[in-house]
């Protein structure tokens, strides 16, 4: 029914009816107005029980699969034959130390990327030159996948460390530099007059004002960096074998499939998952947890 | 339950029809985190073609459950509603809602095409052409003509909430469903806007279902006010206001009904601390 | 306030009658040419480039640095287009962004299922969230061994690789864009009739864009460091079998640095910065003027 000329047609009038009003409101007949929920309601509304039961429920497949359709296991091993594996290469095998060497690499790429990235980001605020300089090298370099600089640095530092914590820098120092910056940058107004009001200038502006207020950012930034540099590390340590290189986790990997001990690689994977989780979901959630979700910053 | 008392002034009544909406006896619950909550207690009410119907209280009233059932977000626990005579048991068109939040503009769509697109997609168009036509006509009325093109992000506010209430009328529904639309405005924009809602009405006669927490704006704006008392939600009073405007707000009538309904809710209960989110 | 405080001061009314256009001038000046070009953002970062390769050039002749280590930009120069002219570089350039798009889009798909499924059901969801914060952080390189293990010395193995850098990232934030949308606009939707594929298509859809468009940058960014590294490892899989050597990007850079054309090399990996910039830049950019920015949404 379209909207015809309003005067041609016949309008509902307004229907006045008497008025009233209830003298004596009685108790809600409901015993509570709030009740609580129930303990089942409560356990499976938690995501950690629902989530766990699902990982239950996908190791379970694979067993199942792999011994009924009695899969190759150097194409795909069992569970049990990948658990058995990892127990061994943890307790009796090298693995922990060919962790150990990887995580120490990681821990120096990571750390030098951070520094440089804060110098960068500082001269990036104090001047437009610094910012344009910053912007223009960062929309240069992040592009390049940190492995293809590899080779380079095979030639430039040789078979050892050095290759591996060059390249971590360069995964590293982009993403968190280019937060960071833009993190600084997107401050609002009214936090740096506040800043300025209270007579703060340089490097303590930086520090009280846009560090604190940018950290959401930052922190996004890091674990990006964090990604990127644990992904390049494994594999450069998978090039590296390739190219008979030194001994970390990447190399356990790529030693297990070229013995074609496909357990060993399924434990070896199983680790890289394990120690991303951790450092996502125990080291950086709980400094989220400290911070952006304390302030109220975080924006889950 | 309750005694009902016929208050002074009562009109002869209209040669009039059946309910457009019918409550009847409606009990909503909502689950929190931790608790289960019941925002209204066996509520009833009727509204009639051209009403503008108000649901007033405070915060923990149930108003906005009440509402949202109405529109049918939510099943009742115990009794039923009904529109036209029909149950009311999912989300439809029949009931458009406009909401507080200015986000209830589709970003990324023109104010135009936020309009067509409910057109279209509620079934009250066929075709493109139509649907345009009619968008045109209801941003006319809401005076928007030169912004029909524009992004939301762009609008302030209260073209914001012109464009929502311009989307409503236009699907033309057989209850407008309002939930404290100009609340997140401030004063003067919101005064305009019970205004422009005002002359709207005049226009079409169109029913609304509104809701507020503002004596005064129940009053202006509606013209048959239901008071509910919080804690749960329960009808205490449903009064008459379609003889108030804007033009009595100083008048000894106007100020004695606003006290009125303020110690029907204020003096005989004692103010509970909130203890949940409000509703 | 004090009792021997301030009195009101109260003084007559005033009012302006005639307020003209009076000699302030214009409100609104033109700045001078050469501000307007230097508040130009490509001609200050160009000037950066321009000035960074006049360094290079410079350094390097200069410098006496081995051109082992560090070419010449010119040399750099000349070994691309030698390489663009004669050696194919194009096509080989080509065939990388062939097997990049065949992942890329079948990633997509797959990440297109999974977060449909998620949104319907709570399982679904959670089922998503398990394996999402399970795979997500392993490198799709390591699974490269594996890969070859299963589709053979081919590029079924690099797509596959490539399945698993582009799928979780693009799964995650969809899906995240997803239950970010506002109760509000989910309401309107189902207040006017919509459910199932054409709310998931006009609602959701539309009002997740900017984390959709997110994700799916990711998924590019890891899709091609992922295939780069691929093509480096893979290339030195296949460095004896002669002549099959289907080749991309990333075994151009390879080979070259095996026989030590150390242009070539840096010639290769300005390729690779090349199409990495574009793709960010112009092909994803665009989309995001035409959308996103166009809508002033924002990222939640």
């Amino acid at each position: 029914m379209s909207t015809a000329d309003p005067q041609a047609r016949e309008l509902p009038e307004i229907y006045i009816r008497p008025e009233f009003v209830a003298d004596d409101i009685g108790e809600a007949v409901i015993s509570d107005i709030a009740r609580p929920l129930s303990l089942f309601e409560r356990l499976w509304d938690n995501n950690v029980v629902r989530k766990s039961s699902i990982l239950l429920g996908l190791v379970v497949l694979w067993q199942a699969y792999t011994v009924i359709f009695d899969v190759e296991p150097l194409m795909f091993p069992r569970f049990s034959d990948s658990a058995v594996a990892l127990w061994n290469a943890l307790v009796y095998g090298d693995l922990p130390s060919k962790i150990w060497f990887s995580i120490k690499v990681l821990i120096y790429g990571y750390s030098a990327g951070l520094a440089i990235a804060a110098v960068l980001v500082l001269w990036a605020t104090a001047s437009r030159i610094g910012s344009d300089f910053l912007a223009t090298v960062t929309a240069m370099f992040n592009p390049l996948p940190a492995i293809a600089l590899l080779p380079l640095a095979m030639l430039w530092f040789g078979l050892g460390t050095a290759s591996l914590v060059f390249v971590l820098i360069h995964s590293v120092l982009w993403a968190v530099a280019l937060s960071t910056h833009n993190g600084f940058m997107a401050v609002s107004e009214p936090l740096r007059m506040i800043g300025r009001n209270y007579g703060l200038t340089g490097i303590r502006y930086v520090a009280k004002i846009l560090i604190p207020a940018a950290f959401p950012s930052i922190l996004t930034g890091m674990k990006i960096g964090w990604a990127f540099a644990w992904r390049t590390l494994i594999g450069a340590e998978l090039v590296f074998g390739a190219s008979s290189g030194s001994g970390g986790l990447g190399w356990f990997i790529f030693e297990g499939s070229q013995n074609l001990e496909t357990a060993d690689v399924f434990a070896g994977l199983f680790t890289v998952i394990v120690i991303g989780l951790l450092v996502e979901n125990v080291i950086f959630r709980n400094v989220e947890a400290r911070t952006i979700v304390r302030w109220g910053m975080s924006r889950s | 339950m309750a005694a009902r008392e016929q208050a002074a002034g009562v009109h002869p009544a209209a040669a009039n029809a059946e309910p457009i909406l019918d409550v009847d006896g409606v009990t909503l619950q909502y689950k929190t985190k931790e608790h289960l909550i019941t925002a209204t207690y066996r509520v009833s009410l009727q509204i009639y073609p051209a009403d503008r119907f108000v649901l007033l209280g405070p915060s923990g009233c149930g108003k906005s459950t009440l509402l949202k059932g109405v529109a049918g977000y939510l099943k009742p626990v115990e009794g039923e509603m009904r529109l036209k005579g029909r149950t009311i048991v999912e989300p439809g068109p029949d009931r458009v809602m406009v909401f507080q939040e200015f986000d209830q503009l589709l970003p990324w769509k023109t104010v135009k095409q936020n309009i067509t697109f409910a057109l279209l997609n509620g079934g009250r168009c066929e075709n493109k052409n139509q649907a345009n036509e009619i968008a045109r006509e209801y941003i006319h009325k809401v005076k928007l003509d030169r912004f029909e093109d524009t992004y939301p992000h762009m609008l302030s506010g209260g073209m914001k909430q012109r464009v929502a209430i311009a989307r409503g009328m236009a699907m033309e529904p057989d209850i407008l469903l309002m939930d404290e639309p100009f609340a997140a405005l401030d004063a003067l924009t919101r005064r305009q806007m019970q205004e422009e809602l005002l002359q709207l009405w005049e226009d079409t006669h169109f029913t609304v279902l509104f809701v507020t927490h503002s004596i005064e704006e129940a009053l202006i704006v509606g013209s048959r006010v239901l008071v509910l008392s919080p804690h749960p939600g329960q009808v205490k009073a449903e009064l008459n206001a379609h003889h108030l405007g804007h033009t009595n707000v100083g008048d000894e009538a106007f100020a004695a009904l606003q006290k009125r309904i303020h110690d029907m809710l204020f003096a005989d209960r004692i103010l509970e601390e909130e203890v949940v989110a409000h509703v | 306030m004090s009792e021997t405080g301030a009195r009101l001061y109260l003084r007559p009314e005033y009012e302006n009658s005639e307020i003209g256009a009076a000699d302030h001038g214009d409100v609104e000046r033109v700045l001078p040419l050469f501000e307007r070009v230097r508040n130009i953002n490509a001609v200050r970062k160009l000037s950066i480039v321009v000035g960074l390769v006049v360094l290079w050039e410079l350094y390097t002749n200069v410098g006496g640095v081995s051109e082992y280590i560090l070419p010449p930009f010119s040399s750099t120069g000349a070994a691309l287009l030698d390489a663009l002219w004669t050696e194919n570089l194009l096509s080989m350039i080509g065939n990388s962004i062939a097997v990049l798009l065949t992942g890329y889009v079948i990633g997509i798909i797959i990440a297109t299922v999974l977060t449909t499924l998620a949104v319907t059901s709570r399982f679904g969801s959670d089922l998503l969230g398990t394996l999402t914060a399970m795979l997500n952080p392993l490198p799709a390189i390591a699974l490269l061994p594996m890969a070859l293990l299963w589709f053979g010395l081919g590029a079924d193995a690099i797509v596959f690789t490539l399945l698993h850098s582009v799928v979780w990232p693009v799964a995650l934030n969809t899906h995240t864009g997803f239950l970010g949308v506002s109760d509000t606009q989910r309401m309107v939707g189902r207040n006017y009739g919509l459910r199932g594929i054409t709310y998931v298509t006009k609602i959701l859809i539309p009002a997740a864009f900017p984390s959709i468009l997110t994700g799916l940058r990711i998924g590019w960014a890891y899709a091609w460091r992922t295939l780069i590294a691929a093509e480096l490892v893979f290339g030195g899989s296949i460095a004896d079998t002669a002549g099959t050597s289907s080749g991309g990007l990333g075994w151009f850079i390879f080979a070259n640095q095996m026989d030590l054309r150390i242009p070539y090399v840096f010639a290769g990996l300005f390729s690779v910065i090349v199409v990495g910039v574009l793709v960010e830049n112009v092909v994803f950019r665009k989309i995001e003027e035409r959308t996103v920015a166009r809508w002033g949404m924002q990222i939640q």
